[in-house]
Protein backbone atom coordinates (compact mmCIF):
# COMPACT_ATOMS: atom_id res chain seq x y z
CA UNK A 1 0.00 0.00 0.00
CA UNK A 2 1.54 3.32 -1.36
CA UNK A 3 1.24 5.54 2.36
CA UNK A 4 3.07 8.61 0.20
CA UNK A 5 2.23 11.63 1.08
CA UNK A 6 0.03 13.50 -1.37
CA UNK A 7 1.06 15.90 -3.71
CA UNK A 8 -1.93 18.53 -3.01
CA UNK A 9 -0.64 21.89 -2.34
CA UNK A 10 -0.51 22.88 0.97
CA UNK A 11 -3.09 25.55 0.95
CA UNK A 12 -6.20 23.27 1.71
CA UNK A 13 -7.55 22.88 -2.12
CA UNK A 14 -6.97 26.38 -2.96
CA UNK A 15 -5.25 27.36 -5.51
CA UNK A 16 -2.74 29.92 -5.57
CA UNK A 17 -3.50 33.17 -7.06
CA UNK A 18 -3.72 33.70 -10.74
CA UNK A 19 -0.66 35.89 -11.46
CA UNK A 20 -0.57 38.49 -14.01
CA UNK A 21 2.11 41.08 -14.92
CA UNK A 22 3.18 44.73 -16.51
CA UNK A 23 6.80 45.47 -17.63
CA UNK A 24 8.48 48.31 -16.45
CA UNK A 25 11.07 49.34 -18.80
CA UNK A 26 13.09 52.56 -19.32
CA UNK A 27 17.24 53.04 -19.18
CA UNK A 28 19.47 53.09 -16.05
CA UNK A 29 18.57 55.41 -13.52
CA UNK A 30 14.92 56.40 -14.74
CA UNK A 31 13.05 55.75 -12.14
CA UNK A 32 11.89 52.01 -12.49
CA UNK A 33 13.17 50.82 -8.95
CA UNK A 34 11.88 53.99 -7.37
CA UNK A 35 8.36 53.31 -9.37
CA UNK A 36 7.96 49.55 -8.43
CA UNK A 37 9.28 50.50 -4.86
CA UNK A 38 6.72 53.25 -4.44
CA UNK A 39 3.47 50.77 -5.05
CA UNK A 40 4.63 47.22 -4.45
CA UNK A 41 3.19 45.48 -1.13
CA UNK A 42 6.21 44.19 -0.43
CA UNK A 43 10.09 45.91 -0.29
CA UNK A 44 11.18 45.47 -4.22
CA UNK A 45 13.30 42.23 -5.06
CA UNK A 46 15.85 42.11 -7.02
CA UNK A 47 16.72 38.57 -9.19
CA UNK A 48 19.81 38.01 -11.58
CA UNK A 49 18.76 37.30 -15.23
CA UNK A 50 20.97 36.36 -18.06
CA UNK A 51 20.12 38.41 -21.26
CA UNK A 52 21.50 37.41 -24.81
CA UNK A 53 22.56 40.73 -26.62
CA UNK A 54 22.26 40.71 -30.12
CA UNK A 55 24.36 44.02 -31.02
CA UNK A 56 24.49 43.58 -34.96
CA UNK A 57 21.79 45.89 -35.35
CA UNK A 58 23.21 48.70 -33.46
CA UNK A 59 25.48 51.59 -35.00
CA UNK A 60 27.45 52.67 -31.85
CA UNK A 61 31.17 53.67 -31.95
CA UNK A 62 33.56 51.09 -31.11
CA UNK A 63 30.46 48.53 -30.63
CA UNK A 64 31.66 45.05 -32.10
CA UNK A 65 28.55 43.50 -33.70
CA UNK A 66 27.77 39.89 -32.64
CA UNK A 67 25.82 38.19 -29.58
CA UNK A 68 27.18 38.19 -25.76
CA UNK A 69 25.64 37.09 -22.71
CA UNK A 70 25.35 39.37 -19.76
CA UNK A 71 23.72 38.86 -16.59
CA UNK A 72 21.30 42.02 -16.04
CA UNK A 73 19.64 43.04 -12.71
CA UNK A 74 15.29 42.57 -12.86
CA UNK A 75 13.85 44.26 -10.18
CA UNK A 76 10.28 43.34 -8.72
CA UNK A 77 7.12 43.88 -6.75
CA UNK A 78 3.78 42.73 -6.56
CA UNK A 79 0.03 44.16 -5.68
CA UNK A 80 -2.49 41.83 -4.29
CA UNK A 81 -5.42 42.57 -6.71
CA UNK A 82 -8.21 40.23 -5.17
CA UNK A 83 -8.26 36.95 -3.50
CA UNK A 84 -7.29 34.99 -6.75
CA UNK A 85 -5.28 37.68 -8.49
CA UNK A 86 -1.65 38.83 -8.01
CA UNK A 87 -0.14 41.69 -10.09
CA UNK A 88 3.43 41.73 -10.46
CA UNK A 89 5.50 44.50 -11.89
CA UNK A 90 8.58 43.91 -13.42
CA UNK A 91 11.45 46.32 -13.69
CA UNK A 92 14.44 45.98 -16.20
CA UNK A 93 17.41 47.64 -18.14
CA UNK A 94 16.01 48.82 -21.24
CA UNK A 95 18.66 50.54 -23.38
CA UNK A 96 20.51 46.94 -24.66
CA UNK A 97 19.73 44.79 -27.20
CA UNK A 98 17.50 42.26 -25.84
CA UNK A 99 17.44 38.99 -26.05
CA UNK A 100 15.58 35.68 -25.05
CA UNK A 101 14.82 36.59 -21.33
CA UNK A 102 12.65 39.42 -22.85
CA UNK A 103 10.74 37.18 -25.08
CA UNK A 104 10.30 35.60 -21.31
CA UNK A 105 9.57 38.80 -19.91
CA UNK A 106 6.78 40.12 -22.58
CA UNK A 107 4.50 37.08 -22.97
CA UNK A 108 1.39 36.66 -21.38
CA UNK A 109 2.20 40.45 -19.98
CA UNK A 110 -0.74 42.91 -19.71
CA UNK A 111 1.52 45.52 -21.07
CA UNK A 112 4.09 47.73 -20.75
CA UNK A 113 5.20 51.43 -19.05
CA UNK A 114 8.07 52.71 -20.97
CA UNK A 115 9.73 55.43 -18.17
CA UNK A 116 11.49 57.94 -19.81
CA UNK A 117 13.89 60.79 -18.82
CA UNK A 118 13.75 63.83 -20.71
CA UNK A 119 17.18 64.09 -20.68
CA UNK A 120 18.29 61.35 -21.88
CA UNK A 121 15.30 60.34 -24.27
CA UNK A 122 17.07 57.86 -26.68
CA UNK A 123 17.92 55.69 -23.60
CA UNK A 124 14.44 54.32 -23.97
CA UNK A 125 14.55 53.78 -28.21
CA UNK A 126 15.47 49.92 -28.04
CA UNK A 127 12.50 49.31 -25.01
CA UNK A 128 10.10 50.98 -27.57
CA UNK A 129 11.43 49.72 -30.63
CA UNK A 130 11.01 45.97 -28.94
CA UNK A 131 7.27 46.63 -27.84
CA UNK A 132 6.51 47.55 -30.87
CA UNK A 133 7.68 44.85 -33.06
CA UNK A 134 6.46 42.25 -30.30
CA UNK A 135 3.05 43.77 -30.31
CA UNK A 136 3.30 44.41 -26.74
CA UNK A 137 0.55 47.66 -25.62
CA UNK A 138 2.67 49.74 -24.08
CA UNK A 139 2.29 53.70 -22.28
CA UNK A 140 5.42 55.60 -22.67
CA UNK A 141 5.54 57.56 -19.54
CA UNK A 142 7.91 60.60 -18.87
CA UNK A 143 9.17 60.54 -14.67
CA UNK A 144 8.96 64.11 -13.59
CA UNK A 145 12.09 64.18 -11.73
CA UNK A 146 11.97 68.18 -10.75
CA UNK A 147 8.22 68.61 -11.45
CA UNK A 148 9.17 70.23 -14.49
CA UNK A 149 9.31 68.77 -17.85
CA UNK A 150 12.30 69.56 -20.18
CA UNK A 151 10.36 69.22 -23.12
CA UNK A 152 6.66 70.01 -24.69
CA UNK A 153 5.13 66.32 -24.54
CA UNK A 154 4.49 66.72 -28.29
CA UNK A 155 8.31 66.91 -28.98
CA UNK A 156 9.05 63.49 -27.02
CA UNK A 157 6.40 62.29 -29.16
CA UNK A 158 8.11 63.07 -32.27
CA UNK A 159 11.47 62.77 -30.95
CA UNK A 160 10.53 58.53 -30.06
CA UNK A 161 8.68 58.82 -33.40
CA UNK A 162 5.71 56.65 -31.44
CA UNK A 163 2.24 56.99 -33.19
CA UNK A 164 -0.39 58.79 -31.83
CA UNK A 165 -1.83 55.48 -30.47
CA UNK A 166 0.51 55.26 -28.13
CA UNK A 167 -0.57 56.93 -24.85
CA UNK A 168 1.68 59.53 -23.08
CA UNK A 169 1.44 60.08 -19.86
CA UNK A 170 3.67 62.17 -17.25
CA UNK A 171 3.79 61.24 -13.45
CA UNK A 172 6.42 60.85 -10.73
CA UNK A 173 8.08 57.53 -9.92
CA UNK A 174 7.74 58.69 -5.70
CA UNK A 175 4.48 58.95 -5.65
CA UNK A 176 2.30 56.29 -4.98
CA UNK A 177 -0.74 57.54 -6.61
CA UNK A 178 0.67 58.83 -9.39
CA UNK A 179 2.09 55.11 -10.07
CA UNK A 180 -0.65 53.53 -9.97
CA UNK A 181 -2.25 56.01 -12.52
CA UNK A 182 0.17 55.18 -15.24
CA UNK A 183 -0.15 51.57 -14.48
CA UNK A 184 -4.40 52.42 -15.18
CA UNK A 185 -3.44 53.78 -18.24
CA UNK A 186 -0.98 50.95 -19.18
CA UNK A 187 -4.14 48.75 -18.60
CA UNK A 188 -6.86 50.63 -20.03
CA UNK A 189 -4.34 51.02 -23.49
CA UNK A 190 -4.23 47.31 -23.31
CA UNK A 191 -8.58 46.96 -22.55
CA UNK A 192 -9.14 49.90 -25.85
CA UNK A 193 -6.80 47.45 -27.45
CA UNK A 194 -8.29 44.02 -26.84
CA UNK A 195 -11.98 45.29 -27.44
CA UNK A 196 -10.97 47.26 -30.37
CA UNK A 197 -9.82 43.53 -31.96
CA UNK A 198 -12.52 41.24 -30.63
CA UNK A 199 -15.08 43.57 -32.09
CA UNK A 200 -12.72 43.81 -35.47
CA UNK B 1 23.70 -3.11 -14.23
CA UNK B 2 23.40 -0.45 -16.97
CA UNK B 3 25.29 2.22 -14.66
CA UNK B 4 28.75 1.97 -15.77
CA UNK B 5 28.43 1.98 -19.36
CA UNK B 6 26.21 4.76 -19.75
CA UNK B 7 28.51 6.71 -17.24
CA UNK B 8 31.34 6.00 -19.97
CA UNK B 9 28.71 7.90 -22.74
CA UNK B 10 28.82 10.96 -21.01
CA UNK B 11 32.33 11.94 -20.42
CA UNK B 12 31.92 15.01 -22.76
CA UNK B 13 28.78 16.56 -21.60
CA UNK B 14 28.48 16.67 -17.68
CA UNK B 15 25.00 17.26 -16.65
CA UNK B 16 24.40 20.35 -15.02
CA UNK B 17 25.32 19.83 -11.29
CA UNK B 18 22.60 21.74 -9.48
CA UNK B 19 19.80 19.57 -11.22
CA UNK B 20 21.35 16.31 -10.06
CA UNK B 21 22.44 15.11 -13.59
CA UNK B 22 19.26 15.12 -15.48
CA UNK B 23 20.12 16.87 -18.94
CA UNK B 24 17.20 16.92 -20.42
CA UNK B 25 15.26 19.35 -18.59
CA UNK B 26 11.55 18.85 -17.67
CA UNK B 27 10.21 22.04 -18.73
CA UNK B 28 12.15 25.21 -18.28
CA UNK B 29 9.49 27.63 -20.09
CA UNK B 30 8.03 28.30 -16.86
CA UNK B 31 7.21 31.77 -16.24
CA UNK B 32 9.04 33.70 -13.76
CA UNK B 33 5.41 35.02 -12.14
CA UNK B 34 4.31 31.48 -11.81
CA UNK B 35 3.01 30.44 -8.44
CA UNK B 36 4.54 27.45 -6.63
CA UNK B 37 3.04 26.34 -3.40
CA UNK B 38 4.48 23.26 -1.51
CA UNK B 39 2.27 19.95 -1.52
CA UNK B 40 1.73 17.63 1.36
CA UNK B 41 4.72 15.22 0.31
CA UNK B 42 7.11 17.90 -0.52
CA UNK B 43 6.61 19.52 3.29
CA UNK B 44 6.90 15.62 4.62
CA UNK B 45 9.80 14.31 2.38
CA UNK B 46 11.90 17.71 1.66
CA UNK B 47 14.35 17.04 4.86
CA UNK B 48 15.92 14.47 2.12
CA UNK B 49 16.28 16.34 -0.41
CA UNK B 50 19.85 18.38 -0.95
CA UNK B 51 20.88 22.09 -0.77
CA UNK B 52 18.49 24.54 -3.18
CA UNK B 53 15.65 21.98 -3.92
CA UNK B 54 15.07 21.76 0.28
CA UNK B 55 14.98 25.46 0.24
CA UNK B 56 12.54 25.57 -2.24
CA UNK B 57 9.93 23.61 -1.06
CA UNK B 58 10.65 24.73 2.54
CA UNK B 59 9.74 28.12 0.84
CA UNK B 60 6.90 27.62 -0.48
CA UNK B 61 4.99 26.89 2.49
CA UNK B 62 4.00 30.34 1.41
CA UNK B 63 2.55 30.92 -2.29
CA UNK B 64 5.28 32.61 -4.00
CA UNK B 65 6.47 33.09 -7.78
CA UNK B 66 9.62 31.91 -9.42
CA UNK B 67 11.32 35.34 -9.56
CA UNK B 68 10.62 35.48 -5.80
CA UNK B 69 12.26 32.72 -4.67
CA UNK B 70 15.29 33.19 -7.42
CA UNK B 71 15.56 36.76 -4.98
CA UNK B 72 15.19 34.85 -1.82
CA UNK B 73 17.19 31.94 -2.19
CA UNK B 74 20.02 34.42 -4.48
CA UNK B 75 19.97 31.90 -7.22
CA UNK B 76 20.08 33.13 -11.24
CA UNK B 77 16.55 32.85 -12.25
CA UNK B 78 17.26 30.49 -14.96
CA UNK B 79 18.05 28.17 -12.11
CA UNK B 80 14.98 28.65 -9.70
CA UNK B 81 12.60 27.66 -13.21
CA UNK B 82 14.71 24.26 -13.47
CA UNK B 83 14.63 23.33 -9.68
CA UNK B 84 10.96 24.59 -9.68
CA UNK B 85 9.90 22.24 -12.43
CA UNK B 86 11.86 19.32 -11.24
CA UNK B 87 10.41 19.51 -8.26
CA UNK B 88 6.69 19.88 -9.83
CA UNK B 89 7.52 16.76 -11.79
CA UNK B 90 8.21 14.86 -8.53
CA UNK B 91 5.12 15.89 -7.00
CA UNK B 92 6.76 18.31 -4.11
CA UNK B 93 5.11 21.40 -5.10
CA UNK B 94 2.34 22.63 -7.14
CA UNK B 95 2.56 25.23 -9.86
CA UNK B 96 -0.19 28.05 -11.39
CA UNK B 97 0.94 28.97 -14.09
CA UNK B 98 -0.51 32.05 -16.02
CA UNK B 99 -2.64 32.64 -18.68
CA UNK B 100 -0.59 33.64 -21.72
CA UNK B 101 -4.04 34.89 -23.52
CA UNK B 102 -4.28 37.43 -20.40
CA UNK B 103 -4.01 40.80 -22.96
CA UNK B 104 -6.94 40.08 -24.50
CA UNK B 105 -8.98 38.68 -21.96
CA UNK B 106 -11.07 41.80 -21.22
CA UNK B 107 -12.60 40.63 -18.10
CA UNK B 108 -8.85 39.97 -16.15
CA UNK B 109 -7.72 43.55 -17.62
CA UNK B 110 -10.94 45.45 -16.08
CA UNK B 111 -10.54 43.32 -12.89
CA UNK B 112 -6.88 44.41 -12.44
CA UNK B 113 -8.52 47.97 -13.51
CA UNK B 114 -10.38 48.30 -10.17
CA UNK B 115 -8.41 46.13 -8.31
CA UNK B 116 -5.36 49.11 -8.66
CA UNK B 117 -8.80 51.64 -8.53
CA UNK B 118 -8.74 50.29 -4.93
CA UNK B 119 -5.37 51.81 -4.17
CA UNK B 120 -5.48 54.67 -2.25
Amino acid sequence: MDSKPSAEPLSGGRKPPTPVKIVIAGGYGVGKTTAVASISEIPPLRTEAAITAVGAEVDRPGHTPGKTTTTVALDFGCITIDEDVKLYLFGTPGQDRFGFMWHDLVVGALGALVIVDTRRLDDCYPAVDYFEKAGVPFVVAVNKFDGMLNHDLNDVRWALAVSDEVPLVTFDARVKLSVRDALLAVLRNTFDRARSRAGA
Amino acid sequence: MTGPADDRDVTLLRPYLMTSGRSAPVDHTIEIEAQVITSARGLAEHPMLSFERRDIVSLCRTTMSVAEIAAMLKIHIGVARVLVADLAQLGYVVIRRPDTQTPQDLAMIERVIRGLEAIR
